[in-house]
């Protein structure tokens, strides 16, 4: 199996790609054939990882033009019809290498974010895009004794968008994010909705007007590319949606 | 080459110091939860991690986190108490009781207060935190996150010190730990994206690294746990404790050795050998699949090693009696990890797992408020041993140590600090300049041994040596094996120079000390004739408490050689008995 990878280090005039043959197994994770070529060909290949269990969403790149985990995204498997993901266009999925689909994979750092070595990029703006939602459970005061009860189906409503593991490959997909550096984009704003939906929290239902701007709710275009992305099954256009439908309720109440 | 005073051979710049007044290497749950304690307290705090705190391996921390809340009792009524039995008895009399009976007297209030914090827990349909049976626990008192406890856990508690304004330091993989004057005033990093090394000065140090599951072969473990704050200690001659004992999980996925929760079979998954047969009730017939870890793993592994196993040697978790729904609700990652990474549906097929490394008992020797030998040095977490897991660890007690004893340590070190002194700041920058030459002697060395097949031999070592089962023969061969391992590791040498990210020189640094800590499970697992617990001699099959009921303590002598001493248990709330499921 073949891998076309991305490499650049800084000072370098422009990136370049680097073509590795490595010995496909059954069940080899795109993470598992990195490993192999930084360990067995190219000791300065970069790339992040940790968990290669699609938990810590550390290895979140672009693997055949799709953000993915590498450590979830199986090579024998990319090629089958039913793991294909179609997105809406945006430039990084422009193809400027000479690469063959049908042989080799194409390994590229997550989009939008500052390159740093390679497959590594600086996420940086992605965090403080994060912080700049107010992370944080505010809730009322006094504390109950024991733990707040809740509604299991509260739970569920609200799993949907705290099993966001911050990998960024919504970020990396999002064409809004691409062209609108004020963009908080999917991870953040889905991260505001869960908050917002907390039914513990001091004043539950508030928090959407924070980003009632057009660099926040309004900027979203529905290509919809985060949930397809999403390797946690979270849906960021659908609290997006939700989102800017109660605001346009309440500006009809207030009316 | 000749070195300027104040600047670095590596690099030619001055060396960076930073000043805090606690410095906590390790961002996962214990890491965090003591930054949180100490930020709240006004402590000027920094964590210091070699990835981001959210790339931790608390992270994929499944089944849950034990509490006795009582809130799935029916007739009889959980309590504390119950909680500690259960843990010393599953430990097989090893933990010391004094620092069990605080854990599970701290419990409910630690969980709570992740929930007050906005943890999102499963629920029972009265609005309950929800709480699941777990093996060798009397009660069902795991409480849950469907089956993603640790990435709650560790994101709330993310968003928690972050708003408090703890300062991180990413991607910063600590090299020594910077001692003067008899006591810890903290440590020297490598920084990796720009290949620097940086100096951390602070009155007090705290190690929260985790665990070292990566010296095996087969782990459950993270890429990224591979001991290094337990190597840290050892290179300041601070002993290691009960290094022994080291978990496997019953139940990792054939193949990639990814985590199956225990949860799965406290939702009523079973486990079948080729014949279809529930094997378990040949070896904990009472407790059955909910027999300890260490009971279960070795059930599973005399099955394969009698030919009941599958071709490659694996078993069946079979949960397809639970339902779609169920699966759905409460083991949801389960069902897609065996989809992303074995291509099966558990809903409808049975899944092939056997056992794999998963946690480690043994650890930095720490006394029950979390403290070193060496003044200004504490520990917590897993790679800590106080001991609260003894000679195996009951599931959903890791979570629950990380939070109690990320705490408790907090607290000791915020009492400790007044009295806590800092040498000359001209010390650290000394340090620091010393660092950076040894970073260079590795460049320069050439090439030499390839490191990566160095670790190789190592992790088929511990497995092969110092797996589920082990005999006195094999396992003093494997020691001569690790410590060759350790003079070859000493002749390789590390490509690319002054490189941004430079992974051979981290993995280098790692595997450094990976050697060091297999050398310490061996020397233990050789000194301890007897079976307790995870550490099952062929040689030696019973527990034999006139001559082992002690912790084991091993360091560096003035050879540089690891010996063992030993320690008194802790008794007093629990008579010492025999271990029946």
């Amino acid at each position: 199996m073949k891998f076309r990878v991305f490499r650049y280090t800084q000072g370098d005039d422009a990136p370049h790609y680097d073509v590795f043959e490595t010995r496909g197994v059954p069940g080899m994770s795109v993470l598992a054939a990195l490993t192999t070529i930084q360990e067995q060909q190219d000791p300065g290949l970069s790339f992040r990882s940790s968990c290669r269990g699609a938990a810590c969403g550390a290895c979140a790149m672009l693997i055949n033009k799709v953000p993915r985990l590498a450590c979830r995204t199986q090579v024998n498997e990319l090629a089958d019809e039913k793991n294909q993901v179609h997105l809406s266009p945006y430039p990084a999925l422009e193809v400027d290498t000479p690469w063959d689909p049908a042989t080799e994979v194409l390994v590229e750092p997550l989009p939008h974010l500052p390159l740093l070595k390679d497959l590594i990029v600086n996420m940086t703006a992605f965090f403080d895009f994060l912080q700049s939602v107010d992370p944080v459970f505010r809730p009322g005061d006094p504390l109950p004794g024991k733990e707040f009860r809740m509604e299991p189906d509260a739970v569920r409503k609200l799993e949907r968008f705290t099993n966001c593991v911050l990998c960024g490959a919504c970020f990396g997909a999002c064409p809004v994010n691409s062209r609108n550096p004020e963009y908080p984009g999917p991870a953040a704003l889905a991260t505001l909705y869960r908050f917002h939906i907390d039914p513990r929290e001091r004043d539950p239902g508030s928090r959407i007007t924070s980003a009632d701007t057009g660099s926040g709710w309004w900027a979203c275009e529905f290509h919809a590319n985060c949930t397809r992305v999403c390797p946690k099954g979270v849906p960021p256009s659908v609290a997006i949606d939700q989102a800017r439908k109660e605001l346009k309720t309440k500006r009809g109440a207030g009316r | 080459m000749t070195v300027q005073p104040g600047t670095l051979p590596c690099t030619g710049v001055t060396p960076v110091i930073h000043r805090h007044d606690l410095i906590i290497i390790g961002g996962g749950l214990a890491g965090l939860r003591a930054a949180y304690e100490a930020v709240s307290a006004g402590i000027n705090v920094a964590v210091i991690s070699k990835v981001h705190p959210l790339r931790s391996h608390s992270v994929a921390a499944q089944g849950g986190i034990n509490a006795a809340l009582g809130n799935a009792d029916t007739t009889a009524h959980d309590s504390w108490e119950a909680h500690a039995f259960d843990t010393v008895k599953g430990s097989d009399y090893l933990a010391d009781q004094d620092a069990v009976a605080i854990m599970c007297r701290e419990a409910p209030a630690a969980v709570i207060e992740l929930e007050h914090m906005g943890c999102v827990f499963s629920r029972d349909d009265a609005g309950h935190i929800a709480q699941r049976p777990f093996g060798g626990a009397g009660y069902p008192r795991t409480c849950y996150a469907s089956d993603r406890t640790g990435h709650n856990l560790l994101h709330t508690l993310y968003q928690q010190v972050t708003a408090k304004g703890v300062t991180f330091y990413e991607e910063y993989f600590v090299i020594s730990l910077f001692t003067a004057g008899g006591s810890c005033a903290g440590c020297t990093a490598l920084c990796i994206p720009d290949g620097t090394i940086a100096g951390f000065f602070a009155k007090a140090t705290l190690l929260a690294t985790g665990g070292f599951g990566r010296i095996y072969e087969r782990s459950t473990n993270a890429l990224i746990n591979t001991g290094d704050g337990l190597h840290l200690a050892l290179e300041a001659s601070v002993p290691l404790k009960d290094m022994e004992f080291v978990q496997f999980h019953p139940t990792s996925l054939y193949g990639t050795n990814i985590l199956i929760t225990e949860g799965a079979r406290g939702e009523g998954a079973v486990l079948l050998n080729k014949n279809g047969e529930r094997f378990m009730k040949h070896y904990a017939p009472g407790a059955m699949e909910l027999a300890p870890r260490d009971v279960v793993a070795r059930a599973i592994e005399t099955e394969i090693r009698e030919g009941r196993g599958f071709p490659g040697g694996s078993v069946h978790l079979d949960l397809t009696s639970l339902g779609e729904p169920l699966i759905n609700e409460r083991l949801p990652g389960i069902r897609q990890i065996a989809l992303d990474f074995s291509g099966i549906d558990p809903v409808s097929t049975p899944v092939p797992v056997q056992p794999a490394q998963h946690y480690s008992m043994g650890g930095i020797d720490v006394d029950i408020a979390g403290r070193t030998r060496l003044p200004g040095l504490y520990a917590a977490g897993e790679c800590a041993c106080v001991s609260v897991h003894g000679a195996n660890r009951l599931g959903g007690n890791s979570l629950l140590d990380t939070l109690v004893f990320g705490k408790l340590t907090a607290e000791t070190i915020i009492s400790d600090l007044p009295d806590l002194d800092l040498p000359e700041p001209t010390a650290i920058e000394e340090a620091v300049i010393e660092e950076d030459r040894r970073i260079v002697s590795l460049y320069s060395k050439g090439p030499g041994e390839n490191i990566y097949q160095v670790r190789d031999a190592l992790k088929k070592t511990m497995v092969e040596n110092f797996g589920v089962y082990r005999n006195g023969p094999s396992m003093e061969a494997g020691l001569i094996e690790i410590l060759s391992l350790r003079d070859r590791c000493h002749r390789a040498g590390v490509p690319l120079l002054q490189t941004p990210f430079n992974l051979p020189l981290v993995h280098f640094l790692e595997i450094l000390g990976m050697v060091r800590i297999a050398e310490t499970v061996a020397r233990c697992a050789i000194a301890r004739n007897e079976s307790r617990g995870s550490h099952a001699r062929r040689d030696y099959p019973v527990r034999d408490d006139d001559h082992f009921l002690h912790h084991s303590l091993a360091a560096p002598d003035s050879n540089d050689t690891i010996t063992v001493r030993t320690s008194p248990v802790n008794l007093g709330m629990f008579p010492v008995k025999e271990r029946v499921y």
